[in-house]
């Protein structure tokens, strides 16, 4: 009885939740093998191979922090590395073939989840009950506006990945179409099964290289700067400390 | 007739989808064109004001293009939707 009940859970799950595994569990590989060589570098020697690619990933990070938010969240340039990665990977695993986890609406909704909490969080945590003011910005009759507005960071970062990794494989698969049709037209001679792949190879790496490749990189560097923008809205500005900003 | 002809080759609701889809995607994508042109308009002419500047101004236009590619891509969202949900 139970191993039907696990079948069937198993078969109702999306293949993009298994992808999504698989691409949580490279990163946990490439994490651990970096963890196990700093142990044994040497801190005055120049950084090769994988500790080179590391330790570049975490300047870049911590210095996008430090320019766009202030001193007060240098720890948040590890939780941007992972999730720019994360992303980074999951559109790029379209690639293989296998689909990618953007595709199913309920990962970028968590993505973008949890920068909503960051907002709400950060605000309560610098203004305390001052929280409430940002719903009576202007004047108080614009309450419902100020209400619904609370939601569109939200919305529109999971509909961006969103739509753009949906948008992307809608037009490939027509391109994929086009493409088999136009092979079988022009090589008409050959038997019916073995026509259609003449033309593809060709094209479709280019195609790939669009709406793949450069989509990934663009809306990574999107979200990740409207995040961190958004929070550090919340916070209140650099010049009420009286430590100078210092950049690796 | 031609009414006729019409109704035996094609629903009235699939023909009024196809319309409304052609819009969406025609009406969002063109809006989205002139709002990218301005900014890389206005790109480029800062950039040439003051050379020195350049990587500040072309992070700023690939992040506003990203932006505005939001909107047409919503309307594309749209277009697919009425296209496979009205048939």
């Amino acid at each position: 009885m139970m191993l039907f009940d696990i079948a069937s859970i198993i078969e109702q799950i999306p293949g993009e939740i298994y992808i999504s595994i698989l691409v949580v569990f490279v990163i946990f590989v490439f994490s651990l093998i970096v963890f196990f060589k700093v142990k044994k570098a040497d801190p005055l020697k120049k950084p090769k191979g994988i500790l080179l690619l590391a330790e570049i990933g975490v300047t870049t990070f911590d210095g996008m922090v430090q320019k766009q938010m202030g001193r007060h969240f240098e720890g948040l340039g590890g939780y941007f590395m992972g999730v720019a990665i994360y992303m980074f990977l999951a559109f790029t695993i379209g690639l293989l073939g296998l689909p990618s986890p953007m595709g199913y609406y309920m990962v970028p909704f968590s993505l973008a989840l949890v920068t909503f909490f960051m907002i709400h969080i950060t605000s309560i945590r610098y203004k305390k009950w001052g929280y409430f003011h940002r719903f009576i910005e202007p004047f108080p009759p614009f309450l419902p506006i100020n209400l619904l507005s609370m939601w569109a960071p939200l919305i529109s970062m999971s509909f961006r990945l969103f739509c753009n990794a949906l948008a992307g494989w809608a037009i490939m698969s027509l391109l994929y179409y086009v493409m088999q049709a136009a092979s079988g037209a022009i090589f008409f001679f050959l038997p019916a099964g073995l026509n259609t792949v003449f033309i593809a190879p060709f094209i479709a790496s280019w195609l790939h290289l669009y709406f793949d490749l450069f989509s990934a990189f663009i809306q990574t560097l999107v979200f990740l700067m409207l995040s961190m923008i958004f929070i550090a809205q919340e916070a209140p500005s650099e010049d009420d400390l009286a430590i100078a900003p210092v950049v690796a | 007739m031609l009414i006729d002809v019409l109704h035996t080759l094609m629903d009235v609701g699939t023909g009024l989808a196809a319309i409304g889809a052609g819009l969406a995607i025609g009406i969002g994508g063109g809006m989205s064109g002139i709002g990218e042109g301005n900014i890389c308009a206005k790109g480029v002419e800062g950039i040439a004001r003051n050379p020195e500047a350049d990587s500040k101004i072309r992070t700023g236009m690939i992040l506003g293009c990203a932006l505005d590619e939001t909107t047409g891509i919503y309307s594309l969202l749209i277009a697919i939707l009425i296209i496979f949900v009205l048939k």
